[in-house]
C-alpha cells in the first residue's frame, strides 16, 4: 500500500502533469463565474482584498475576508497543483513561526498572533490565485492594459502563457535525455533517498543549460516574425489599444459580484458590532 | 508585369565578412509559382528576407543594390507596409506563432495594423487554409500540418500578394504534404498570388511550380521554366538538389543512348510516354535473412493517456508485435498513427496499462527509463534535444562515464572517428549545421552499444546531400548494430534500408511484411496513403511484375 502511494505520488509529479496543471490553469476553466468577470472589476476587487488584510488586525474582518477569497477560489476552480503549493507556502509561513516561537519561549497565546498572521497571508495569496489563475491570461493582460500598465507588461503576460507548453515540453525532452543516458543511484534505504533526491536536483539543475539554448535558438524565429506581424506597431497605436480593450463590458454580474462582497463583509463587522 | 525587381542585390551579415548574397539580379513576375532552390549558405532565406524588408531595416548588415516589390524600393519603405506585401511562413513555423488560440493567432497582425474588422480577416485566412472549424482550438493542440496551415493563415490574413514559404513541407508527411501544395495551388491560381518556395523536394517542384531559380554564391545561376531547369541534372546535382527520380533514371540511360535527343521527363505521366515499350531483366530475387531471436515482445499491450479535458485517449486498443533480432525494422503510417508511442515505451517513457512488454525475455513493468538504457537506445528526431552536455565529445561520453565504463575515452575517440566527428569534437551540437547535428545524435546513440537502436523521422528535415550523407552512415552502422527500428514517413529510406516493414493504423497493426509484400498491397497504399518510391510506381506502370525501388536499380534492369 505504502509502495503503491508513494509510486502514484511520484507518477502525479512527472512533468506531464505540470505540463497539464499549467495549462488548465491557464486555459481549462474558460466558464467559471471568476473567468466570465470583467477583468477590470476583478483588479479593483483584489487591491482591495490583496492590500487592506496587511493593514488591518481585527480577527472578524480577517475571517470575513478569508471566507469570501476561499469561496472565490472555490468558485474559480483553481487546479490541485496551484493549491498544494499555496497550502504548502501558508503551512511552513506559520509551521515554522510557531516552532521559532516556541523555542523563544512562547506558549499557545503565540497561537492567536499567528492566526492572524496566517490568515493575512492566506488572504491575500488566495485573492491572488483568484484573481491571477482564475482569469485566463489575455484577459487579465487587457484588464492591466486598461488601468495603463505598459503595453510590453501585457504582451509578455499572454506570451509567457503561449510559451509555457513549449518550453515544458523542451524541458521534458532534455530530462528524457538525462534520464535515458545518465544513471540514477539506488533509492534503497535513508542513505539512498537522499543520494537519489540529490541526483534528481543535479539533473534538473543541468537541464536548465540546455533548456535555455534550445530555447533562445528558437526565438530567433519568433523575435523577427513579431516585427513582421506588426508587434512593434501595436505597442505604439492607440487604435490597436482601443480594438483590443472593445470587449471588456461592465455587466449586471459584475455589479452583482462587487455588490455580494461589500455586502458580506458589512454585514460581519456590523454583526460585530 | 513584374511584381519583383532585384538589382545587383549584395548583402553582408553583419558578424560575417563575407558577402551571402553577391551581385544578384532577378525578376519574378506576378502570378508566378517559383522554387529557390540551392546549396546551404547559398543566400536562398537571405534573399528572401530582403523581400518582406527584414533586411535591411531589422537585420542591419551591409547592403548594396536594389529590391523593388510593385515598384516601390523596399529601402523607402517600413516593415509593416511591406508586411501587407509580402507573406513569409518560416521553416520553423512553431515559432512564429505567438497566441493561445487558433484565430487569435490568425488575426494577430491584423490586430496590431489596427484594422476593425480584424476577426473577419483571420476567419476568411483560415477559411483559404481549411482551418475554419479550428477557430477555437488552442494552438499546441494542433498535429504538425495544421500548425503549418495556422502559420501561413496569419502569414495570409493581411491579404499579401506574394507569399514566401521556406522549406514548406520538410517536417510533413506526403498527405500534409500534398495539402499544403494544394492550398498553395489555388492561391495561386484562383486568387492569384505570386507564390515563392524554398524547396529542395523536385518531386513537388516538378508537380506545382512553373519557374526555377538555381542560387549559386549569392548570384542567380539561372531562372528557368520548370522543366527546362530540371534538365540540368548535374548542375543542380552540384548545388545537392536531386532531380526527380524519374528524370534521373531517363539521365542515366541517355548516357547509354536511350532517347538521346530527347528532353528529360519531369513526371510520371511524361515518365510513361519516354519509357513506352520499354522492357525489363526479370527481378532479382530479394536477399534473404535469418531471422534472429525475440528480442522485443509486445504482448496484448493497451497504452493510453489522459488528454486535458479529461478525455482518455487510447493510443493502442491491443498491440501484439516481436522485433527480432537482425531486423532492420520501418515502422510507417500517418501522422497520429501511433509511431511515436511506440518507441516511447520501448525506451520506458511511457508504460502500457495492461500487456506486457518484454525485452530481451525480461518483463519491463518494473523498470525504470535508465534500465532499458541498457538494451535500448533512441535517436530522437530533433538532435538538439540530444546535446545535453557542453561539448558533442562529452555528450557521446556521458552515458559511458555516468555507467563507470573504464575505457570511455578511447571508444568516444573511437567513435567520433567513426562519425567523421574528431574534428568538431569540442564544439556545441547546437552550433553544428544539420548533418553534422544528425551525425552526433547517431554517435550517442550507440555510444552504449545497444541490442537494438530506434530512430525518430531519421531523414526528416534534411537536404537531399544531407540525406544522402545520413543514409550512408546508417547502412555503414550495420556493422555495429544488429537490430533497429525506424519510424518514418520517407518510403525511400524505407525501401532502401528496410528488411521489413509494419504498417501502423488507429494503433492497430494492419501489414507486416518486407518491400514486396507491402507497396504491392493495394488496400494499404490506398488506406493509409503511403506513397512508395516514384520510380516504382513507375516501374509497375511500365511492366506489371516489376519490383524496382531504386534509381540504380531501374537503370540496371532496363533492357536497353
Amino acid at each position: 500500500m505504502t509502495k503503491k502511494l508513494s509510486t502514484n505520488i511520484l507518477d502525479k509529479l512527472s512533468i506531464d502533469y505540470l505540463r497539464n496543471q499549467v495549462l488548465k490553469n491557464a486555459y481549462g476553466n474558460l466558464d467559471t463565474v471568476i473567468a466570465k468577470r470583467d477583468p477590470r472589476v476583478l483588479l479593483i476587487w483584489y487591491l482591495f482584498f490583496g492590500l487592506v488584510p496587511w493593514f488591518v488586525d481585527d480577527l472578524y474582518f480577517l475571517m470575513a475576508c478569508f471566507v469570501l477569497v476561499l469561496v472565490t477560489t472555490y468558485l474559480a476552480k483553481i487546479t490541485a497543483l496551484v493549491l498544494f503549493v499555496f497550502a504548502i507556502g501558508v503551512f511552513s509561513q506559520s509551521g515554522y513561526l510557531f516552532i521559532v516561537s516556541l523555542f523563544f519561549g512562547g506558549d499557545v497565546n503565540t497561537l492567536i498572533p499567528l492566526l492572524i498572521l496566517t490568515l493575512k497571508v492566506s488572504t491575500c495569496s488566495l485573492a491572488s490565485i483568484t484573481v491571477f489563475s482564475g482569469l485566463d491570461p489575455d484577459r487579465l493582460a487587457n484588464g492591466l492594459m486598461w488601468f495603463n500598465f505598459p503595453e510590453r507588461l501585457s504582451f509578455s503576460i499572454s506570451y509567457a502563457y503561449r510559451m509555457l507548453p513549449l518550453l515544458m515540453s523542451e524541458f521534458q525532452n532534455v530530462l528524457l535525455s538525462f534520464r535515458m543516458r545518465g544513471k540514477a543511484p539506488s533509492s534503497e534505504g535513508f542513505k539512498g533517498k537522499v543520494q537519489y533526491l540529490i541526483y534528481q536536483v543535479k539533473m534538473i539543475m543541468q537541464s536548465f543549460y540546455p533548456l535555455m539554448l534550445n530555447v533562445a535558438k528558437r526565438s530567433r524565429t519568433t523575435v523577427e516574425a513579431l516585427e513582421i506581424r506588426g508587434y512593434r506597431n501595436a505597442a505604439t497605436s492607440k487604435e490597436v489599444r482601443k480594438l483590443k480593450l472593445a470587449d471588456l463590458q461592465f455587466t449586471y454580474d459584475d455589479a452583482l459580484f462587487i455588490a455580494l462582497s461589500i455586502l458580506w463583509i458589512t454585514a460581519i463587522l456590523l454583526i460585530k458590532r | 508585369m513584374n511584381i519583383i525587381e532585384a538589382e545587383n542585390l549584395s548583402y553582408r551579415y553583419p558578424a560575417s565578412d563575407k558577402a551571402i548574397l553577391d551581385g544578384l539580379t532577378l525578376t519574378i513576375e506576378k502570378g508566378d509559382f517559383l522554387a529557390i532552390v540551392g546549396n546551404n549558405g547559398c543566400g536562398k532565406s537571405t534573399f528572401c528576407k530582403t523581400l518582406n524588408g527584414l533586411i535591411p531595416h531589422f537585420i542591419t548588415g551591409e547592403f548594396k543594390g536594389s529590391v523593388k516589390i510593385n515598384g516601390h524600393d523596399t529601402k523607402t519603405m517600413t516593415v509593416s507596409e511591406l508586411a501587407h506585401m509580402v507573406g513569409y511562413v518560416y521553416q520553423d513555423f512553431d515559432n512564429q506563432i505567438v497566441r493561445p488560440t487558433v484565430l487569435d493567432d490568425a488575426s494577430y497582425a491584423c490586430l496590431n495594423y489596427a484594422y476593425s474588422d480584424y476577426l473577419s480577416r483571420g476567419k476568411e485566412a483560415l477559411k483559404l487554409c481549411g482551418l475554419q472549424n479550428k477557430e477555437k482550438d488552442y494552438v499546441f493542440e494542433l498535429s504538425g500540418g495544421q500548425t503549418h496551415l495556422l502559420a501561413l493563415a496569419g502569414a495570409l490574413a493581411l491579404n499579401p500578394e506574394v507569399l514566401i514559404l521556406d522549406e514548406p513541407i520538410a517536417q510533413l508527411d506526403p498527405g500534409h504534404a500534398d495539402l499544403i501544395y494544394g492550398i498553395l495551388k489555388e492561391l495561386n491560381e484562383v486568387h492569384g498570388k505570386t507564390i515563392i518556395v524554398i524547396e529542395h523536394h523536385s518531386e513537388y517542384i516538378a508537380e506545382y511550380c512553373h519557374h526555377v531559380v538555381l542560387l549559386k554564391d549569392g548570384k542567380c545561376a539561372f531562372k528557368l521554366p520548370t522543366k527546362e531547369a530540371l534538365n540540368h541534372v548535374e548542375e543542380l546535382k552540384e548545388a545537392n538538389i536531386f532531380v526527380p527520380q524519374v528524370t534521373r533514371v531517363a539521365y542515366a540511360l541517355k548516357s547509354r543512348g536511350y532517347n538521346w535527343d530527347r528532353q528529360l521527363p519531369i513526371s510520371r505521366d511524361e515518365g510513361l510516354e519516354y519509357f513506352k515499350g520499354m522492357d525489363f531483366w526479370p527481378n532479382e530475387k530479394p536477399a534473404s535473412f535469418k531471422r534472429g531471436e525475440v528480442i522485443v515482445d509486445f504482448d496484448h499491450v493497451i497504452l493510453g493517456y489522459r488528454t486535458m479535458s479529461k478525455k482518455r485517449h487510447v493510443v493502442f486498443k491491443d498491440l501484439n508485435l516481436k522485433i527480432y533480432e537482425g531486423d532492420r525494422l520501418a515502422i510507417i503510417g500517418s501522422n497520429g498513427a501511433g509511431k511515436t508511442s511506440l518507441l516511447k515505451m520501448l525506451v520506458g517513457l511511457s508504460k502500457p496499462l495492461s500487456g506486457s512488454l518484454k525485452i530481451m525475455g525480461k518483463d519491463t513493468s518494473a523498470y525504470k527509463p535508465q534500465d532499458f538504457a541498457e538494451y535500448v537506445s533512441l535517436v530522437m528526431q530533433n538532435p538538439e534535444q540530444m546535446f545535453i552536455a557542453d561539448s558533442i565529445a562529452s555528450d557521446i561520453a556521458f552515458a559511458m562515464k555516468a555507467r563507470n565504463i573504464s575505457d570511455y575515452e578511447e571508444k568516444t575517440a573511437e567513435l567520433l572517428e567513426a562519425f567523421e566527428l574528431t574534428a568538431l569534437q569540442n564544439r556545441d551540437g547546437r552550433l553544428l549545421s544539420g548533418g553534422q547535428m544528425r551525425r552526433a545524435s547517431l554517435a550517442i546513440g550507440v555510444a552504449l552499444n545497444p541490442e537494438i537502436l530506434l530512430l525518430d523521422e531519421p531523414t526528416a528535415n534534411l537536404d537531399m546531400a544531407t540525406r544522402k550523407e545520413i543514409m550512408d552512415t546508417l547502412s555503414r552502422m550495420q556493422d555495429i548494430i544488429k537490430t533497429a527500428v525506424i519510424a518514418t514517413h520517407d518510403m525511400q529510406l524505407v525501401a532502401e534500408w528496410a528488411n521489413r516493414i509494419v504498417v501502423l493504423h488507429d494503433g492497430e497493426v494492419i501489414a507486416d511484411g518486407d518491400r514486396d509484400s507491402i507497396f504491392a498491397d493495394q488496400r494499404v497504399i490506398e488506406e493509409i496513403g503511403i506513397r512508395p518510391p516514384a520510380v516504382f510506381d513507375l516501374a509497375k506502370e511500365l511492366k506489371a511484375d516489376n519490383r524496382i525501388y531504386t534509381v540504380e536499380e531501374f537503370v540496371k534492369q532496363a533492357r536497353v
